[in-house]
């Protein structure tokens, strides 16, 4: 199926371009606009992974909320919006320590077959009884968990301290 | 045995009243108002010693035998019932054991020590530390009694340490002077080479005793002073073990020469003189110093020395004899002079119990620690009146100071073994004794010679002092402060003493007193010679001996007496004997030059190993983990990136690992 | 039915996540720091989200119940951060990291 060959390649490419220019360009609010359409081009993978739910939970969440949460703090870090980042360097030894992990990654991953595999959708009810079994503990758990983040965080921001 | 029975069970008390004694003065004399009154307490205690140490004397002379009361068991090692060497386990007790030997030295370091501490109030009434003085002589009586008193070799040994380490600190009780703390130092280190060799002796007695057939009941005993050990030794004489026990018989030998100073350990007694007159009087005389004849006596009589020990022992006896009788001869400080005596004549015991006649050594060490006690004693009075201890500045004291001068001079008398006095007969039972032995001993011989010569040595330098001090119309020095008397205190022991060096030599013929030299062959079956009997050689060697000590005496009167100074030429013949005395035959240099260049090699040896190969590791190691830890602190920059990059790090380890050594491993173990 | 290259997808994952790192390594501001995360941390879902499409049925289904909880993680994780960036942009005036090397606030 060369269509989808293609839809997922430039896809890709979209990922890895967006997610380098999130880091590498000078300004920080367009890091935030790279980012959310780093997000976006995520949730079409998902998509075309026969994940749709996902593509949409990233779309909400990521693309929606966690954009917005980091243009809320670039805006309340900065006088002026746009300004420039101090220039950093590339830095050739992590630079190559993040490559080596890249090239044991995938060295790792030749495992599995270089050949096309058919991609199976799932019923999303089957999804919500997985996440929603033994009395949904695993949405306590992590609803615990975002409980614990709030007070930590409110706990770090809260006036008084100086 | 019968009645008298129940008195020996009460033997415990007689080092128990010094031990009060210590533990009171001690504890309290520092506090009393007036020191002397620590005095007082602790001469009351010996004197209480000495009362029941005589009654128990003299119940022993009444009824010889040998009493033991155990009442301690100190440890024991397995269990009864068992198999091996010792089926019924391994005990070490504590206790008493009273038997003629012991009987006799309770006498002589009872009444010794009594009159001694008495005779110290005076000597010692300026002193500020007299507290101190007191509380550790009475701990050295104590001690000297548990050592006579003591039933088995390892309580023996105990004992025999605790006299050595109250003998240092009596030596050093001027430790303000660097002279007395240095002697003590050395006494302490020389006898320690003895004590050293007992203890490696009583262990060869425990390894040899342990492998045969009787003397494993003497090692299961507890090393007791039992009689009947002789035969486990006998018996052994020429077999496999003969060479062991002969080997442990020159330990022992070994640790009395260190104790009583023969030689070649006796460079300590002449520097152990910085102490007291009285410590030397009681410790470096009459007691302590007897410790090691003791010792050889009672191996002597419990244990048995091979043919080839007695050799050594009346070797060293003899020579030791006459090597120290040459070096008193030239000495001119009074102290050192009668130090040497004691060395000459601790080697006659040394001989006489080597020749196999232990009864007769330790009649000897009877007698004489009467006579020499009294000669340090007057030598101490001397000192006292006159300040000073150099015989050249002395002189014309007789008249001055008569009781003194006449307590001497019987001293000198019954040390130079003159008729009547106490030193002749023992001297002369020494002398016929091993004369008797020379025949089926023709090597005693030369040893025999050489206290045939000391004995006209002892009568010459023995009286070269006391006309040095006592004769002449006045002293040389006429600096010297106008001497007088002492009190009651120190005039009554001279009495005594006086009196037991003209008497002692009679006890023998009283029927009592004679059991202690007589009962141990004859009623409790140790095996000594008794002394032989005096038939016309005997006879003639005692001429032989008093026409000795009378030309002793007369070549002391011809060269000194009156007042007169013999100086020699600078050029003469005799000068470099002279030298060569006086240095003491250079031992102590001798001695000095084997500390310097042998210890002191080793101790550069071993601070080297100390300081670069055991602190060169531990400070290498330091170093290794300071440069560890300085690298570490580096990369501890608190930059979260910096972080970051030691955690990837890791994951590529991680990665590394698990994509190539991993199945690396697999395939050479085949998993 | 699609059909796709399991290690095509698997080498776009690793990207990322090479992507996320080199940002976590080099990156000195507090927020681009956030956001490699972030890019490793999606990284990682995607994997999740790969392996559960290509082995479908019920495993399927768990990879993606795990991305789930995963995303709800990450955007906690996000809202902690922030609060640490304004903490440190309040009490040091600045959210470089390399400046508040005693790691306290």
């Amino acid at each position: 199926m060369i269509l989808e060959q293609v839809a997922f390649a430039s896809l890709a490419a979209v990922a890895v371009v967006t997610a380098l220019l999130a880091l590498l360009v000078r300004e920080l609010v367009h890091t935030i606009l790279w980012i959310a359409v780093f997000f976006v081009d995520l949730a079409a993978i998902y998509f075309l992974l026969s994940a749709p739910f996902l593509g949409v939970l990233q779309l909400g969440v990521y693309a929606g909320a966690v954009t917005i949460l980091l243009l809320f703090g670039v805006m309340v870090t900065r006088k002026r919006i746009f300004s420039r980042e101090a220039v950093t360097g590339i830095g050739p030894s992590s630079l190559a320590l993040a490559a080596l992990v890249v090239i044991l990654l995938v060295a790792a991953a030749t495992v599995v077959p270089n050949t096309e595999v058919p991609v199976r959708a799932y019923d999303v009810t089957l999804l919500s009884t997985t996440l929603f079994n033994q009395d949904g503990s695993w949405l306590l758990l992590l609803g615990l968990t975002m409980l614990g983040a709030l007070a930590g965080a409110i706990y770090l921001v809260r006036e008084g301290r100086e | 045995m019968g009645v008298l029975d129940g008195l020996f069970g009460w033997a415990f008390l007689v080092p128990l009243f010094p031990v009060l004694a210590f533990v009171i003065v001690g504890l309290l004399g520092p506090r009393l108002k007036s020191l002397e009154w620590g005095g007082w307490v602790a001469v009351a205690f010996a004197f209480l010693a000495m009362v029941t140490g005589i009654v128990i004397g003299v119940g022993e002379m009444l009824s010889p035998g040998r009493y033991t009361d155990t009442s301690f068991t100190w440890f024991t090692l397995g269990a009864s019932g068992g198999s091996g060497t010792f089926p019924n386990g391994f005990s070490l007790v504590m206790g008493t054991l009273v038997d003629p030997i012991s009987a006799l030295m309770l006498l002589v370091v009872n009444v010794v020590g009594f009159l001694v501490m008495l005779y110290s109030i005076e000597y010692m009434h300026h002193d500020r530390g007299l507290p101190r003085y007191y509380a550790e002589l009475s701990l050295f009586l104590a001690a000297m009694n548990g050592l006579v008193l003591s039933d088995n070799l390892f309580e023996f040994f105990l004992f025999w340490e605790l006299v050595g380490v109250c003998s240092y600190f009596l030596i050093g009780f001027y430790y303000e002077k660097p002279s007395a703390a240095s002697a003590a130092k050395e006494a302490v280190l020389v006898t320690r080479i003895g004590d050293v060799l007992v203890l490696l002796g009583i262990v060869l007695y425990f390894a040899t005793s342990a492998t045969s057939g009787g003397g494993a009941g003497w090692a299961a005993s507890g090393f007791k002073f039992a009689a009947g050990n002789g035969p486990f030794l006998g018996a052994a004489v020429g077999s496999a073990q003969s060479t062991t026990l002969t080997i442990a018989g020159l330990m022992m030998l070994g640790g009395a020469a260190g104790k009583s100073a023969q030689f070649p350990l006796h460079v300590w007694l002449p520097d152990a003189m910085e102490g007291p007159t009285t410590v030397s009087a009681l410790i470096h005389a009459a007691t302590m110093v007897a410790a090691g004849v003791y010792l050889l006596a009672v191996v002597s009589l419990f244990l048995g020395f091979t043919p080839e020990d007695r050799l050594a022992i009346v070797a060293i006896g003899g020579f030791t004899t006459f090597f120290a009788a040459t070096m008193a001869t030239v000495h001119r400080d009074i102290k050192r002079v009668v130090a040497y005596s004691t060395i000459s004549q601790l080697g006659y015991m040394v001989l006489a119990v080597g020749a196999g006649f232990t009864m007769v050594g330790l009649f000897h060490l009877f007698t004489h620690a009467f006579f020499k006690a009294l000669l340090f004693l007057a030598a101490g009075a001397v000192i006292h009146a006159v300040g000073t201890q150099d015989l050249f500045r002395m002189g014309g004291l007789r008249k001055a100071m008569p009781i003194t001068s006449t307590a001497f001079l019987i001293g000198a008398l019954s040390l130079s073994g003159i008729p009547p006095f106490a030193g002749f007969f023992s001297k002369d039972d020494v002398l016929g004794s091993v004369y008797s032995q020379t025949a089926a001993h023709p090597l005693y011989w030369p040893f025999l010679i050489l206290a045939y010569a000391a004995v006209f040595l002892t009568a010459y330098y023995i009286f070269r002092a006391w006309f040095l001090a006592f004769s002449g119309p006045a002293p040389r020095d006429p600096t010297l402060p106008d001497a007088h008397e002492g009190s009651w205190v120190m005039t009554l022991p001279l009495v005594v003493l006086s009196a037991l060096a003209v008497g002692a030599g009679f006890l023998v013929f009283v029927p009592g007193f004679a059991h202690l030299f007589l009962a141990p062959t004859a009623a409790v079956g140790l095996a000594a010679n008794l002394p032989p009997v005096y038939g016309t050689t005997e006879i003639l060697l005692s001429v032989l001996s008093v026409g000795l000590g009378v030309a002793g005496l007369g070549t002391a009167a011809y060269l000194w007496g009156n007042g007169r100074t013999v100086t020699l030429a600078d050029d003469s013949a005799v000068q470099p004997v002279r030298k060569l005395l006086l240095n003491r035959y250079y031992f102590k240099v001798g001695y000095d030059w084997i500390g310097q260049r042998g210890v002191y090699t080793v101790a550069r040896v071993g601070d080297f190993l100390d300081r670069f190969v055991i602190d060169g590791a531990v400070r290498g190691m330091e170093r290794l983990f300071a440069r560890l830890s300085d690298g570490m602190r580096r990369l501890q920059t608190g930059v979260v990136s910096d972080y970051a990059a030691y955690v990837v790090s890791g994951v590529v380890a991680f990665l590394l690992l698990l994509l190539f050594v991993a199945p690396w491993i697999v395939t050479a173990w085949g998993g | 039915m699609t059909s796709l290259v399991p290690l095509d997808l698997l080498a776009l994952s690793a990207a990322l996540l090479g992507i996320g790192l080199f940002g976590i390594l080099t990156r000195r501001n507090f927020i681009l720091l956030l956001i490699s995360i972030e890019i490793a941390m999606n990284a990682a879902i995607l994997n999740f989200v790969i392996f559960g499409a290509l082995s479908g049925g019920p495993g399927g289904v768990s990879g993606s119940a795990i991305a789930v909880v995963l995303v709800g993680l990450a955007a906690t994780e996000v809202a902690v951060g922030l609060a640490i960036v304004l903490a440190l942009n309040r009490l040091r005036g600045s959210i470089n990291v390399a400046e508040s090397a005693t790691l306290r606030l």
